[in-house]
């Protein structure tokens, strides 16, 4: 009988298109098919909570996945995620709350124009690099939501909007199964589509923007336009994820969109892996169920220790706080680094290499 | 005559320093044209100018005639302008292959949806274009490290890699800043066939800075001597070699007491 472990070897490739498939061989096809099948049947086996759970978890790994194209692939920080998730949740807002318009029109339009003002704020990155970056994001942070919470006529100020979930037909996604479909389905294709870009023209400019900028440039890249570029593809995924996150709350205001929030993303790429799609999704999942698994594991300790509850909102921000530094330390591949390793020790098992 | 690129009357000045102080020469179409001097006499900057990265204070670059000084170096690309780094600057993380594959940017069109979107067009380009790019691998000989991240890769590969990146653009111009620094014996060897193959089997016009005047002197039609910003010889080695300017440049005068 074959040996389950060991794999055939040896590259019987003999084109090019072959060599370059996405899905080379049988067996990556049947891991594509069967990680497809897992997501898409999950919430039969599942509780309702955990539906919720993992909505969350997708809808922020869209979002995080877009910053990972600015920040991992062309290497232009962004503390501006935040105030760019509510352009997204208030584009979508305003125009199914307060024009009616319907949410399968909202969504790509709220897509555009937090793509349009990323694009904006992505112009000062061409004189401006690292922590200066940094800074000239975080006005952005601030501009727009100064911009949000102070334009009561169109954004309801600090009040904020309510909003709708959507509906297909007579049949509305009211439910959580039916939105963790759509997100889902939006985040397989976003991976798609980054998986995509990270392997053709535009993507290798990124990455040679990333690496050296002064090379790309005698390579023929203007990097005028791939910055602001990579800020406006960037902001089109998150300005999705907030419409998203907006209609899966079905509220939007103002402290929803905190500088908080633009950390955690970047906590996310961060833990998740620099530059890797994959790695978003984890860093993604594993700082939206931080917090959830640290609940659950001071319920458990209270037993012993009841004044833990009274912690628990310090202790959150210190573990977050400590993850962040242990990763950097002792991973800064992120989670996707520590997934391939553990992918080639198994590949090698029994053997050390 | 039939110049490629011509430098006429050019100066360099950064505040009180002449990197390049009025210098002249011209590069013929298919020769191999090396640029010479002590360290510190200007030759990068003057690449650095001729690929746009430096904008001289006065003086005119024509490129086939045309006038290219205040041109965007990524313009300059599209025109078959091409260049190897001194210190090497490859895209550390990315595969040799995917180096070569960028130095091909400008003759590719796939843009940010077609190309995530990969399907008909995006996908036939790449197919196309990794033909072209298995054509320089093997004309370096890099087959066997195509898909290492080249920031692994030692330092002759590296240097080899950068020189590859250049060539894959299929450029008229080739500039080679010192592509042969640091080698051994035998790299160099490599290297100087590589450089005769290019200029004979690809008809490329090779410009080339070195400080090996052996090799210098046995591959080029015209050299061109920098000291201090001033060109002071240009011509073929043999003038060269009897200019009394760049004998006192190389080995200093001889005083006698």
């Amino acid at each position: 009988m074959r040996n389950l472990f060991v794999r055939e070897t040896g590259n019987y490739k003999t084109t090019y298109s072959n060599d370059m498939k996405m899905f080379g061989t049988t067996g990556a096809k049947i891991k594509a098919l069967l990680i497809v099948i897992v997501v898409l049947s999950v919430p039969l086996y599942v509780t309702n909570y955990w539906i919720g759970l993992l909505t969350l978890c997708a809808i922020s790994a869209v979002g995080a996945i877009g910053l990972n194209i600015l920040t991992g692939l062309t290497g232009q920080i962004s503390i501006g995620v935040g105030a760019f998730l509510g352009v997204g949740g208030y584009t979508s807002a305003i125009l199914t709350s307060t024009y009616g318009l319907s949410f399968w029109i909202s969504l790509p339009i709220a897509g555009i124009v937090t793509a349009l003002i990323g694009g904006v704020f992505g112009i000062p990155a061409l004189r401006l690099k690292g922590l200066y970056l940094a800074i000239a994001t975080l006005a952005a942070q601030v501009i727009i939501l100064f911009v949000i919470s102070r334009w009561d006529s169109l954004t309801g100020g600090t009040a904020g909007m309510v909003l709708g979930r959507p509906t297909i037909g007579e049949y509305s996604l009211s439910s959580n199964t039916g939105y963790y479909y759509l997100c889902t389905i939006i985040l397989l294709l976003t991976v798609m589509y980054a998986t995509n870009l990270i392997r053709t023209r535009t993507g290798r400019a990124f990455l040679a923007v990333r690496d050296r900028d002064i090379a790309a440039q005698i390579m023929g890249i203007n990097l005028f336009k791939y910055k602001v570029m990579a800020f406006a593809i960037s902001s089109f995924f998150v300005g999705i994820a907030g419409a998203l996150l907006a209609h899966y709350t079905m509220i939007v205001s103002p402290e929803l969109y905190s500088f908080h929030v633009s950390i955690e993303y970047l906590a996310m790429i961060l833990i998740g892996g620099l530059g890797s799609v994959f790695g978003s999704i984890l860093g993604a999942a594993f700082i939206t169920l931080l917090p959830v698994s640290l609940g659950s594991l001071i319920d458990v300790m209270a037993g012993f220790m009841p004044e833990l509850y009274q912690l628990f909102s310090a202790l959150k921000d210190f573990v977050f706080g400590a993850v962040i530094i242990l990763f950097l330390i002792f991973e800064p591949g992120g989670l996707a680094h520590i997934w391939l390793n553990i992918k080639k020790y198994f590949k090698l098992w029994p053997f050390s290499y | 005559m039939n110049s490629i690129l011509e430098i006429e009357k050019m100066s360099l000045q950064f505040g009180g320093v002449k990197a390049l102080d009025n210098v002249s020469f011209h590069i013929v179409k298919g020769e191999i044209f090396s640029l010479i001097g002590p360290n510190g006499a200007g030759k990068t900057s003057m690449l650095n100018c001729i690929s746009g990265l430096y904008q001289p204070t006065t003086g005119s670059i024509r490129y086939k005639g045309k006038e290219i000084v205040n041109m965007k170096p990524y313009n300059r690309t599209k025109l078959g302008i091409a260049r190897a780094f001194q210190n090497i600057a490859l895209f550390a993380h990315m595969s040799v292959l995917d180096n070569l594959k960028l130095g091909r940017h400008t003759l590719m069109h796939s843009g940010p949806l077609s190309g995530g979107l990969y399907v008909g067009k995006a996908s036939k380009e790449e197919i196309k274009h990794r033909r072209k790019v298995e054509e320089v691998i093997e004309f370096l000989e890099l087959q066997d490290i195509r898909h290492t991240p080249v920031g692994t890769l030692p330092y002759g590969l590296q240097k080899r890699v950068e020189v590859g990146r250049a060539l894959a653009l299929g450029p008229e111009l080739i500039l080679l800043d010192e592509p042969m620094a640091g080698m051994n014996n035998s790299e160099k060897d490599l290297m100087a066939r590589f450089i005769l193959d290019m200029h004979e089997v690809m008809d490329t016009t090779v410009v080339l800075i070195e400080h090996d005047l052996g090799i210098v002197m046995n591959l080029s039609d015209h050299i061109a001597v920098l000291d201090f910003g001033k060109c002071i010889g240009f011509g073929t080695p043999d003038d060269i070699q009897k200019n009394q300017d760049v004998i006192k440049a190389y080995i200093g005068e001889e005083t006698v007491i």
